[in-house]
C-alpha cells in the first residue's frame, strides 16, 4: 500500500524549551485507521499538528506522499487541504456563527465557486447527519453534535487523511461508538484516518494499527493485539490494558479460556469461552437469524411495516442514514453501535435481529458475518431483504428475495 | 444555564419572516415613537408591538414582562424626576420637603408622560428586534446594506465567541461560589476582578486557537457570509407599510392637536 503521510527523525521543542518530540520516524500507509495512543505530554497533540503543517519541525522533515512539505503557503494549501484536522475541542474549531457558514469556511477558502460550496456543504452535512442544521448558531448545539458539525467542516474539504485529536472526549459513551463508527465508514470510503486517544478500549478495538508514543518518541508500533498484548510495555507507557485482554488473561490463568491471541472484541472473547468441548454443550439450542435491510432503499412508510413483518427480536442500526431513518419512523433501535458484533452474539444465543444499514455498509455486514460462521463453525443464517428495486415496494413482500443461508 | 435573548431570536415563531421587514418595521417605529409629540402614537406602538411579540412571535408573556421590567423601571424614575423639576402651569401636586415646596405642574407632567411613553414604545420595538431577528439574519441585512465585509466577519466572530465566554465566566462564578468566593465584599470584587483577569488571559488564548484553526483550513481571508434570504411577501410589506403608516398618521394628528393646545 502506498505511503501517505511520513516524518523522518522530526524533533520539536516548545519556546519554554519543553522537548515535545524526539527523532519521531513514521510512516503512515494509505487506508488505515491509525492510533496515537499514550499518557498525556507524550506528544501526540504535537506530532499531529505536524502532519498538516501547523507547526514546523526544528529538525527533520514531514512528506505528504513523498513530496516534503516546504511551508511556503501554496505548499501548505494543498496539504492542509489533504489532510484535515478535527480538533479536540469543538468550540475551538467551530468559530462561525452558524453550522452552514462554519462547514462553508474550507471551501470557500479553498476559492470552490458558490454552486460547489453549496452541494458539498450540503453533502457533509447530510454525511454526518445534520441536515436542517444549516442556520443553527454552535452554542445551540450538543457536544455529540458540535463534534459532527466540527467533521463535516473537514468533509467538505474533501480531505484524504483526517487526523482526529481526542474524538470521543466529552462524549457520552453512545455518542463516542456512534462517532466511532462514522469513521468506520470514513475509512471504508477510502479515507485514511489518524486519531489519538488515552481510551485504551477504543484504540485497541478501533485501530488497525497502533502507535504507542511517550516522553516524545514513538515506544512501539503494530498491530492492536501487539501492542497491547505487551503488558509490560502497557504499564510503562502509564496506560492500562484493554478490559478484554485483562479479563482474558485472567481467563487463561484458570484455564477458563483458550485460545491462541487475545480477543478483539466480547465477540471473541465469548468464542474462547465456548471453545472445543464446551461449544458442543450448547449445539441443542437453535441459532437465529440476521436480516439485513438497506435503509437507503426502503421508503419511510414501509419502515414500520418491514419491522412488523419481520418481528425480530432485536434491531440495530447502523450508519448515520439508517439511524436517522430509525428516528424519523420511530423505530425502537436496540444496538446503534457495534450492531454485527451484537447482532451475532443475539444470534448465537438463539434470538433474531434486524439489522438497518445503508447501502454502502451492505457488504460488509454479510462478509463480517459470513467471515464469522468460517472461522467458528457456528452456522449462522443472515437474510438479505433488499428489494432490488428502487424501493417502491416493501421488499418482504417478495418473499424474502435474495434469502442467503450461510453455510 | 441562562435564559438568553438569542435563545428566542432562534425560535420563536416570526423566526422565517424576512429579517429586512421585521428591521424596517422595528426601526421604523422606533423613529415615530422618538419623534412623536404626544404620547399617542408611542402608546399606540407600544400596544401593537407587545400584541406582535407575544400573539404572532408567541414570545411568553412571563419572558416579555420581565425583560420590559428593567427600561421601565429606569423610565419611572427619571420621569419622576422630571415631572419633579420642570416647567410651568398650574399645580397639579405639592408638597413640602425640608421647607421647601415641591410639586408637579401641568406642563412636567405631560413631559413625564411623552418620556415614559417614548421610551415603553422604543423599548417594545426594540425588544420587537431582538426578539424576533437571530443576529446572523441581521449580519446577512448588513452585508446587502454595502457595510464593508472585514467589520461584518468581525463582528460575527465577536458574536460568535461571546457564547463561548459567557460559558466560561459563568463556569469560574461557579467555581468562585462553590469555594465561598463572594462572601463578603472584599472577597467578592477580589473574585470578580480574578474572574476578569482570568477571562481576558483565556480570551488571548482562545484568539490563537482560533488563528490556528482558521489556518488548519486554509484560511485565506475569506468568510462565507449568509446565503441569500427569501423576501418578503406582498401582503407582510402591506401590512408593514400600513402599520407604520398608521402609527405616523396619529402621531401627526394628535401632534397637531398638541402643537395646537399648547399654542392656545
Amino acid at each position: 500500500m502506498a505511503t501517505i503521510l511520513e516524518t523522518r527523525g522530526i524533533e520539536y521543542a516548545y519556546a519554554d524549551g519543553t522537548r515535545a518530540l524526539s527523532n519521531v520516524s513514521l510512516t503512515i500507509e494509505e487506508g488505515r485507521k491509525i492510533a496515537l495512543v499514550g499518557p498525556n505530554g507524550a506528544g501526540k497533540s504535537t506530532l499531529m499538528l505536524m502532519f498538516n503543517g501547523i507547526l514546523r519541525p526544528d529538525a527533520g522533515e514531514v512528506l505528504f506522499r513523498n513530496e516534503r512539505l516546504d511551508y511556503d503557503s501554496r505548499s501548505l494549501r494543498k496539504v492542509r487541504q489533504r489532510v484535515g484536522m478535527v480538533f479536540q475541542n469543538s468550540d475551538d474549531q467551530l468559530f462561525a456563527p452558524t453550522v452552514y457558514q462554519d462547514v462553508a469556511f474550507g471551501p470557500v477558502n479553498l476559492r470552490f465557486p458558490p454552486e460547489k460550496v453549496k452541494r458539498y456543504v450540503g453533502y457533509a452535512l447530510q454525511y454526518v447527519g445534520l441536515s436542517g442544521y444549516e442556520r443553527r448558531p454552535p452554542h445551540h448545539l450538543s457536544g455529540g453534535e458540535k463534534k459532527r458539525a466540527a467533521i463535516a467542516g473537514i468533509l467538505a474539504m474533501e480531505p484524504e487523511v483526517m487526523i482526529l485529536d481526542e474524538p470521543t472526549s466529552n462524549l457520552d459513551p453512545a455518542t463516542s461508538e456512534e462517532i466511532m463508527e462514522m469513521l468506520d465508514e470514513l475509512n471504508l470510503g477510502g479515507k485514511t484516518l489518524i486519531i489519538s486517544t488515552h481510551d485504551v478500549d477504543l484504540a485497541y478495538r478501533w485501530a488497525d494499527e497502533v502507535v504507542l508514543m511517550k516522553d516524545g518518541g514513538v515506544l512501539r508500533r503494530g498491530s492492536a493485539e501487539e501492542v497491547f498484548g505487551d503488558l509490560e510495555l502497557i504499564r510503562d507507557a502509564r496506560l492500562k490494558p484493554p478490559m478484554v485482554v485483562d479479563l482474558y488473561q485472567e481467563l487463561v490463568n484458570r484455564g477458563l479460556a483458550e485460545g491462541k491471541k487475545p480477543p478483539k472484541s466480547i465477540l471473541e472473547l465469548c468464542d474462547s469461552l465456548e471453545g472445543g468441548e464446551r461449544r458442543c454443550a450448547v449445539q441443542g439450542a437453535k441459532r437465529g437469524t440476521i436480516y439485513v435491510c438497506n435503509a437507503d432503499e426502503l421508503l419511510l412508510e414501509n419502515a414500520n411495516e418491514l419491522v412488523v413483518k419481520v418481528d425480530a427480536d432485536y434491531t440495530g442500526a447502523m450508519g448515520t442514514r439508517a439511524k436517522l431513518m430509525a428516528e424519523e419512523a420511530k423505530i425502537r433501535v436496540d444496538f446503534t453501535y457495534g450492531v454485527i458484533d451484537k447482532c451475532i452474539l443475539k444470534a448465537l444465543a438463539g434470538k433474531s435481529c434486524l439489522v438497518l444499514t445503508s447501502q454502502g455498509m451492505m457488504g460488509q455486514v454479510q462478509k463480517r458475518i459470513e467471515a464469522y460462521s468460517q472461522q467458528s463453525g457456528e452456522e449462522i443464517n443472515s437474510v438479505d431483504l433488499s428489494s432490488g428495486s428502487n424501493g417502491r415496494s416493501l421488499p418482504i413482500d417478495r418473499d424474502f428475495v435474495g434469502t442467503k443461508s450461510l453455510k | 444555564m441562562h435564559d438568553l435573548l438569542d435563545d428566542w431570536a432562534q425560535c420563536n415563531a416570526l423566526r422565517e419572516t424576512s429579517a429586512i421587514l421585521k428591521l424596517f418595521l422595528g426601526l421604523g417605529a422606533i423613529i415615530i415613537c422618538v419623534s412623536s409629540v404626544t404620547p399617542s402614537a408611542p402608546l399606540f406602538v407600544a400596544a401593537s408591538m407587545s400584541l406582535i411579540i407575544l400573539i404572532l412571535a408567541k414570545i411568553p408573556i412571563r419572558i416579555y414582562s420581565r425583560l420590559l421590567l428593567l427600561p421601565l423601571s429606569f423610565a419611572l424614575l427619571s420621569s419622576t424626576v422630571v415631572a419633579l423639576m420642570h416647567g410651568s402651569g398650574e399645580m397639579l401636586y405639592s408638597m413640602q420637603l425640608f421647607g421647601l415646596e415641591i410639586g408637579v405642574r401641568e406642563d412636567g407632567a405631560a413631559l413625564a408622560l411623552l418620556l415614559i411613553a417614548r421610551t415603553f414604545g422604543g423599548m417594545c420595538s426594540l425588544f420587537f428586534i431582538a426578539l424576533t431577528t437571530p443576529m446572523i439574519e441581521i449580519f446577512a441585512v448588513l452585508k446587502s446594506l454595502r457595510i464593508p465585509e472585514s467589520v461584518i466577519e468581525l463582528s460575527m466572530m465577536i458574536y460568535r465567541y461571546i457564547f463561548v465566554f459567557l460559558d466560561q465566566a459563568a463556569m469560574i462564578h461557579s467555581a468562585q461560589v462553590m469555594r465561598l468566593g463572594n462572601l463578603g465584599t472584599r472577597s467578592a470584587l477580589s473574585s470578580f476582578s480574578m474572574l476578569a483577569s482570568v477571562l481576558f488571559l483565556r480570551s488571548w488564548e482562545q484568539g490563537e486557537r482560533l488563528i490556528v484553526a482558521m489556518d488548519a483550513r486554509c484560511y485565506d481571508g475569506r468568510l462565507d457570509l449568509m446565503e441569500e434570504r427569501k423576501g418578503a411577501g406582498a401582503l407582510e410589506i402591506a401590512a408593514t407599510a400600513a402599520f407604520l403608516a398608521l402609527a405616523l398618521a396619529i402621531s401627526l394628528m394628535t401632534g397637531e392637536e398638541g402643537i395646537l393646545r399648547m399654542g392656545g
